[in-house]
């Protein structure tokens, strides 16, 4: 016998260690976040599906460096430009310095077929004198040697003139060639290849710019400061996971001081932890089997919800007897265990049905591990625990505590009363049911956002929250949309609505406009000729003029530039993430900075005829949330049917279903409501502790309807009860007093959940006989 | 100027408006209105729209202004901060020949010469590092710019001759 149980120990050790090795190998963990929104349903809700990552706004991170004089940071800022661009990791890093080397030197000549000089002037001998003695005067300014280098081969300097038409039109101000911000840092603008709402893959970008920054001979005394919705999410993660593994330490520790002090032996509490280590290790090789990938909120989320299967131990080391072994004390506990387990599995499966990748991650760990949990508490724990034990129900408290629980007078108006509280307090309370912003879940530090606030007004950089897009058959077609709209957009700018939109047409002019500029350029002799008539009488050195000549001719014959060709360069690839095809269709994505007048836009939108829309992410993201909370809603009450029937099954009877049911069900709609009359918001993270707790409860109602006629028996009920609620108290007590939301809602709804689980499963029990 | 077969002349008034305020007006050939205040430069050609621009991106324009402050205001604790200041020559006929603290600026604007005799600058040479050379004939002698200047002409003008 002895030989048996180590026999068993063993392969049961060994069996766990090999599905650790299995997991270990083959988990791959997402942290994409979109994985966990549901299908998206509208356009606009697929749109911001892949603006959420792919968008150019939220790829964006804001760079500032401070600490040192003008001429050190512009050398910095120069130094961690030139190493970021040679990064894979980043599609774009622009620091101010105009650099005609950003147009390749291959794409130069496209300078006539991007600049809009030709729509309104012909490269004639009238508009060549007119430039060419513009020239003269620059030189003979103080200024002369900015632009003596351009002159030869651009004398209309339509170089500068497309660095201004390209430079952000609110732009920083550049001091030592570099952009500075009015506080005296240098700043940068830094596009991730990442998407911004993974914030592992951000969390790898934003190193990248740390070690590069430390990796500067002369970065020491100088400080780097970032910012940007990739940072956040990065910030928000560190925070949340932070305090979620404080509090996880400490509740631990108190967790297993419970148990000590409840069983008095260390034997039983290690092997008791064997079926909650067997369910999660179980749980987490049928997901890697399943899913190519598993998402980190589906595990955090996961082993919270296994809570309830610590349950299962428990309840056995309560139960034991004095003189009777594991296996007989489980055997008589069995058929109400197995009810427990398979309802809390029907109200896991309420995940499975919302059609959400992440929740049906959800669904089939949380199951799994129940069932692994349940029933090798049943059919493997009992073989390896000691003998003989302490039976509780020999314990002076107990004993105590349960003639105080049977001597509770239960009268029948308390459930009434109970229910008219509840529905007067979600009556009566007056903050928004809903709270659909799950950006108030995880909020940032108020400096944070301040400094992101002023970072990206001194940037001029594009605001978060909206996009317009333009939706044409082709690439041509969005160009050419974009370009039509040019002036009523400028018209905006100009009654401040708002303060710029980067239309794609800006970098890219739609081909035709191309062609007709094209078309406009002289041929070599034509050319020279006009050179020649116009330079007359100037002092301009014969010859002086070659490589214009030269560049005008390449641009002749050049292949009109599209995105593809454009993509080799950096500027090209800003262009491609402004145009995508989608579908039958292709969508411009232009970015609006200093939005003042939203219904301003609307209006443009409405006129275009569904050619152009204002996109909200905002707005949109919380239509997602309220879709998504519909289908969880759904899916919950189809669980809570047929929960309604599997427990009347099991129990045989209406009678005793309803005596389970009824107090979990108060219990629940309470909890809603104190929350609700405290002027909490419900979200989905309310809602999925609140089905937590209600599973923990549905085992106290079930275990204190059973009705042995045995006492010791009802007060090893009361016992295991007792542990179960004490020790879900300590460990979701401890989050609710985060600080951060998401972690406070789910411990404060649990907590009160299982307060009042318990409270009314007593109340509402029927009267234990009277021995 | 290599650029160009024969020097650029042009003829009009360098204002000193007091602080840091400049303004170089030109009437011939054409007429321009530059200002320097507060940090920005404003051009303003004949017929055209004007064009600003901060001082920070012109740091030519920044020494410019720096040394005519400083000659002007006579303020030589701010000429010496952003030149290395020599002097030669007596009383009655001088030359200051200051070069830019800055390195990076030295590398556009070598080296600027004022030539002056009493209390009066006559002339301002900015020699630009890519040999081209700028000459301002200033005060009395700003109506004496030769019809056809050379170098060497004007060289001898500056130096008294």
């Amino acid at each position: 016998m002895r030989i048996g149980r180590w026999l068993l120990l063993v392969l049961w050790l060994a069996l766990l260690a090999v599905l650790g090795i299995v997991v270990a190998q083959r988990l791959r963990v997402s942290t994409d976040l979109r994985s966990f929104m549901p299908e998206p349903a509208t356009p606009d809700q697929r749109l911001l599906m892949e603006q959420v990552g792919e968008g150019p706004g939220s790829r964006l991170l804001l760079v500032a460096i401070a600490g040192k004089d003008d001429a050190q940071l512009a050398e910095l800022s120069q130094q961690l430009a030139t190493s970021l661009r040679r990064d894979e990791r980043y599609t774009q890093v622009l620091n101010g310095s105009f650099d005609v080397a950003t147009l390749d030197p291959q794409l130069l000549p496209y300078r006539y077929l991007l600049s809009p000089t030709l729509d309104t002037h012909a490269l004639d001998a009238t508009f060549l004198r007119d430039e060419l003695q513009q020239r003269l005067d620059d030189l003979s300014s103080p200024a002369a040697s900015l632009l003596k280098g351009l002159l030869p081969r651009d004398p209309t300097l339509e170089v500068l003139k497309l660095a201004e038409r390209w430079t952000p039109p609110k732009s920083p101000e550049v001091r030592e060639g570099v952009w500075f911000s009015p506080q005296d840092e240098a700043l940068l603008l830094v596009q991730t290849r990442a998407p911004g709402f993974d914030p592992d893959a951000q969390a790898t970008a934003i190193d990248g710019i740390q070690r590069a920054f430390a990796a500067l001979p002369a970065h020491q005394g100088a400080s780097l400061v970032l910012s940007g919705p990739g940072y956040f999410s990065v910030v928000a993660n560190a925070q949340t996971r932070g305090q979620a593994e404080w509090i996880g330490r400490i509740s631990t520790i108190g967790f297993i001081a419970l148990l000590l002090l409840a069983y008095r032996s260390v034997g039983s509490l290690l092997l008791s932890a064997l079926p909650i280590a067997s369910a999660a290790l179980a749980g987490i090789a049928v997901l890697v089997l399943v899913f190519p990938q598993v998402h980190g909120i589906t595990l955090a989320f996961g082993f919270t919800l296994l809570g309830v299967a610590q349950e299962y131990p428990i309840r056995v080391l309560s139960h034991r007897r004095a003189g009777e072994n594991a296996v007989q004390s489980v055997r008589a506990l069995w058929p109400l265990l197995l009810t427990a387990i398979a309802s809390a599995c029907i109200a896991y499966l309420a995940f499975y049905a919302s059609g959400v990748n992440g929740l049906k991650q959800l669904a089939v760990f949380t199951i799994t591990g129940l069932l692994v949990a349940g029933f090798s508490t049943r059919y493997l724990l009992p073989w390896l625990l000691p003998e003989r034990v302490h039976d509780v129900a020999r314990m002076r408290w107990l004993q105590k505590a349960r003639a105080l629980v049977d001597a509770l007078p239960r009268p029948r108006w308390i459930p009434l009363l109970v229910a008219i509280a509840t529905l007067l307090m979600l009556v009566f309370a007056r903050s928004p049911f809903w709270q659909n912003d799950l950006a108030a879940l995880t909020p940032l530090p108020t400096d944070l956002l301040q400094r992101d606030a002023r970072l990206r007004e001194a940037l001029g950089a594009p605001d978060v929250r909206y996009l317009l897009v333009l939706q044409a058959a082709d690439e041509q077609g969005v160009l050419a949309l974009s370009e039509r709209l040019e002036p009523a957009i400028d018209a905006l700018v100009a009654r401040h609505a708002v303060d710029a939109v980067e239309l794609p047409s800006r970098y890219l002019p739609s081909e035709a406009v191309q062609r007709s500029r094209q078309q406009k350029l002289p041929d070599r002799d034509t050319l020279q000729r006009a050179l020649a008539d116009a330079g007359q009488g100037m002092p301009f050195q014969p010859g002086l003029f070659a490589p214009f000549v030269d560049d005008v001719q390449k641009a002749r014959e050049l292949p009109l530039l599209n995105s593809a060709r454009f993509s080799t360069s950096p500027l090209g690839q800003r262009v491609s993430a402004m145009l995508a095809p989608h579908g039958d269709h292709w969508l411009g994505l232009a970015t609006l900075s200093g939005v003042h007048d939203v219904d301003a836009l609307q209006q443009l939108a409405q006129e275009s005829h569904a050619a152009v829309r204002l996109l909200d992410l905002k707005a949109t993201a919380e239509s997602m949330v309220v879709d998504y909370r519909t289908r969880i809603l759904h899916a919950l009450l189809a669980a809570t049917l047929l929960l309604v029937v599997a427990i009347t099954a099991a129990l045989r009877s209406v009678r005793r279903a309803w005596h389970v049911l009824a107090p979990m069900t108060l219990a629940t709609f309470l909890v809603l409501a104190v929350e609700r009359a405290a002027g909490v918001e419900i979200s989905l993270f309310h809602l999925v502790a609140l089905i937590l707790a209600a599973g923990l409860g549905l085992h106290y109602a079930l275990f204190f309807e059973r009705d042995t006629g045995d006492i010791d028996e009802q007060r090893r009920t009361l016992h295991a009860t007792v542990v179960c609620v004490l020790s879900a108290l300590l460990v979701f007590g401890m989050l609710a007093w985060s600080s951060i939301p998401v972690l406070r809602a789910i411990g404060l709804t649990v907590s009160l959940g299982v307060a009042f689980h318990f409270c009314l499963s007593i109340l509402m029990a029927p009267h234990a006989r009277q021995d | 100027m290599k650029m160009l077969d024969q020097p650029l002349v042009v003829s009009g008034e360098l204002a000193w408006l007091g602080g840091d305020r400049l303004e170089r007006r030109v009437d011939h050939p054409n007429r321009e209105v530059s200002t320097i205040a507060d940090g920005e430069v404003v051009q303003q050609r004949e017929g055209r729209e004007p064009r600003r621009f901060s001082l920070k991106r012109a740091p030519q324009l920044q020494i410019l202004l720096d040394s005519f402050v400083a000659l002007l205001g006579g303020d030589a604790t701010r000429l010496e901060q952003s030149f290395t200041v020599h002097q030669r020559g007596d009383d009655k006929r001088w030359t200051l020949a200051l070069v830019p603290r800055d390195a990076k600026l030295a590398r556009t604007v070598g080296l600027i010469e004022i030539d002056g005799s009493g209390s009066e600058p006559r002339c301002m040479r900015m020699q630009e590092a890519d040999g081209d050379l700028a000459i301002d004939l200033l005060g009395p002698l700003a109506g004496s710019m030769p019809a056809k200047p050379t170098r060497e002409a004007l060289m001898t003008l500056c130096q008294g001759g």
